[in-house]
C-alpha cells in the first residue's frame, strides 16, 4: 500500500466536496434565473446573469479549490486510480440535492450511488 | 422545450467530450508530474504550489480543454436530454484508464477494472433515473 494513501484519499475526497458545494451553488443561482438556453446568445446572457450574482463567485472559489486540490493529489497518486475515486461527488451531490435542495432521490437513483460506492471500495483497495 | 433521441451527429460530439476529457485528465497528471516531489508542509508553500501550477504550460492546455468541453457539452445538451449524454460521457472512465495506462505506464490490476466498471453502471444508472418534471 502506498505510504500516502490516507493522505491521497483524504484529499480526493476534499476536492470532491469542494465540488459538491460548487455545484449546490451554481445550481442555487441558476435555479433562481429560470431561463431557456436555445441558442448561443441566450448562453451568453445566462454566463451574465449568473456572474452578477454571489452566490457563483462562492462557486467559483469552491471550484479553484477542487481544482488545486486535484493537482495536488496528481502529484502524488496514479491518474487511473484517483480518477475513478473522485466518482464520489457523484454520491456527496445525490445526498446534498436531496438534504439541501431537496429534490426527489428515487430508488433507481440510490441503487445506482449505491454501485458507485461499491466501485469506489474496489478501486481504493488497489491503492 | 422538445429534445430529439440521440442522432449520429450527436454522438460523434458525445465522442469528441470523452476524447477532451481524457485529454485535459491527461495534462493536469502532465503539470502535476512537474511537481511530483513538491510536499505542502505549511500555508506559504501552498501559494508556491498554485505559483509552480499557474506557470505551467500544461496547465493551460488542460484549461484550454475544458474551455472546449464546457462549449461541446452545452450544445449536446440543447439537443439531447441529460440521461442519454451522462452516460455515453461516463465512457471517459474507460479512456481516462486506458490512458494513463498507455501514456503513463500505470499499472492496471483486473480488481482496479471490475471497480471502474461498477461506477460506470452505477453512474449509468444514476443519470437515467431523472424525475419526470422536465429540468
Amino acid at each position: 500500500m502506498h505510504e500516502n494513501y490516507l493522505l491521497i484519499i483524504s484529499l480526493i475526497i476534499s476536492a470532491s466536496v469542494c465540488d459538491t458545494v460548487n455545484q449546490l451553488c451554481l445550481k442555487t443561482s441558476i435555479n433562481t434565473i429560470n431561463m431557456d438556453v436555445s441558442n448561443f446568445k441566450k448562453a451568453l446572457i445566462l454566463i451574465w446573469k449568473i456572474a452578477r450574482m454571489p452566490l457563483a463567485w462562492v462557486a467559483l472559489i469552491f471550484s479553484s479549490l477542487s481544482l488545486f486540490l486535484w493537482l495536488y493529489v496528481l502529484t502524488k497518486s496514479q491518474l487511473s486510480f484517483a480518477y475513478a475515486l473522485d466518482s464520489i461527488h457523484f454520491v456527496f451531490i445525490a445526498f446534498a440535492s436531496s438534504l439541501i435542495l431537496k429534490e426527489k432521490v428515487g430508488l433507481k437513483r440510490w441503487v445506482g450511488t449505491l454501485l458507485i460506492i461499491l466501485g469506489i471500495v474496489l478501486v481504493s483497495l488497489t491503492g | 422545450m422538445t429534445k430529439k433521441g440521440l442522432t449520429f451527429s450527436v454522438f460523434i460530439f458525445l465522442l469528441l467530450n470523452n476524447l477532451l476529457e481524457t485529454a485535459a485528465q491527461m495534462f493536469f497528471k502532465k503539470a502535476a508530474i512537474s511537481q511530483e516531489h513538491f510536499n505542502i508542509s505549511q500555508g506559504a508553500d501552498i501559494l508556491v504550489f498554485v505559483g509552480h501550477m499557474i506557470t505551467c504550460p500544461f496547465l493551460w492546455f488542460a484549461f484550454l480543454a475544458v474551455f472546449f468541453i464546457f462549449t461541446n457539452w452545452s450544445a449536446i445538451l440543447s439537443k439531447i436530454d441529460l440521461s442519454i449524454a451522462v452516460p455515453i460521457a461516463s465512457l471517459s472512465y474507460v479512456l481516462v484508464t486506458l490512458a494513463a495506462l498507455v501514456f503513463f505506464h500505470e499499472q492496471i490490476s483486473t480488481l482496479r477494472w471490475i471497480g471502474i466498471l461498477v461506477i460506470l453502471a452505477g453512474v449509468s444508472l444514476v443519470s437515467t433515473s431523472s424525475s419526470k418534471r422536465e429540468a
